[in-house]
């Protein structure tokens, strides 16, 4: 009877193999999914400092981004397709002394229609900085 | 011989799991001011890191909201950024437009934002969901 006693308390205890497992999932469905509520954003110049940098003088090369309301792209007076900026935006600016580009838009082009160009132009060329103005910029 | 209880956990991993969601639904909104619905356009890039700074929103309904609390106009928002800027000159100002208001909209905010002096001004972005 003793021994059979002894052997019994010796079995219990809690198995905590898969509640470790479990805690484990959730830290790390908690890690992953955690940027994705997170908002990001984009740096962006605003209108009265990129007209003073506009002033200066450098380099006559410059990148300006046109949308117009019927979503065409212009990128220095020539229409473009978007996904040209990829390509095209890293070759302008390697040219340019201050690697910014200029954004400007008709009236009534939607908020994430420029957005969407400012992503393509900081996916082609990270280090480019974003001038958004109101009134059309063109090549001088 | 006797058997090793038996734990029931799923309970408590069913609880671990509500707190975890209630806490991923809570963390960005007190760390951030984004208690206001708004739904920000989606965008690869991703240039900010959370911080304590300032938030204006712009719904869909063109209602002005700054640090969540509803303003009248573009020249509350200015004296409030002053406010701001005047304590912290590096203060980061973050727009969160929905993705449908006019770009011209936004961009008075723009505007505004830096007539009142600040320099570091963001557009709020979504990271788009990977796909498969």
């Amino acid at each position: 009877m003793r021994g059979r006693r002894r052997e019994t308390r010796t079995n219990e205890g809690l198995i905590l193999n898969s509640l470790v497992d479990i805690a484990l999932s959730l830290v790390i469905g908690f890690m992953v999914s955690m940027p994705f509520f997170f908002e990001n954003g984009i740096f962006v110049s605003a209108p009265s400092t990129a007209r003073a940098a506009a002033d200066q003088a450098g380099s006559t090369v410059t990148a300006n981004i046109y949308i117009t309301n019927d979503g065409r792209v212009m990128l220095n007076e020539s229409q473009i397709d978007e996904h040209d900026l990829l390509e095209l935006i890293p070759r302008l600016l390697n040219r340019t002394i201050d690697r910014r580009v200029y954004i400007s838009n008709d009236d009534s082009v939607a908020y994430s229609a420029v957005i969407r160009i400012m992503d393509l132009v900081k996916r082609a060329d990270s280090t480019a900085s974003l001038a958004w103005l109101r009134t059309r910029r063109r090549q001088q | 011989m006797k058997s090793a209880p038996n734990v029931d956990i799923l309970p408590m991993a069913c609880i671990g799991l509500i707190l975890v969601l209630i806490m991923m639904r809570i963390a960005p909104m007190t760390i951030t001011h984004t208690r206001r619905e708004v739904s920000v356009p989606v965008a690869q890039t991703a240039q900010r890191e959370v911080q304590n700074d300032i938030s204006i929103a712009l719904t869909r309904t063109d209602s002005l909201f700054f640090n969540d609390q509803p303003v009248e106009n573009l020249d509350q928002v200015s004296n409030l950024v002053a406010e701001a800027v005047t304590r912290d000159p590096y203060v980061l100002v973050v727009i969160r437009a929905d993705k449908d208001c006019l770009g011209s909209r936004v961009l008075e905010i723009l505007a505004a934002a830096k007539h009142a002096g600040a320099q570091r001004i963001v557009c709020a972005t979504k990271r788009p969901k990977q796909r498969g």
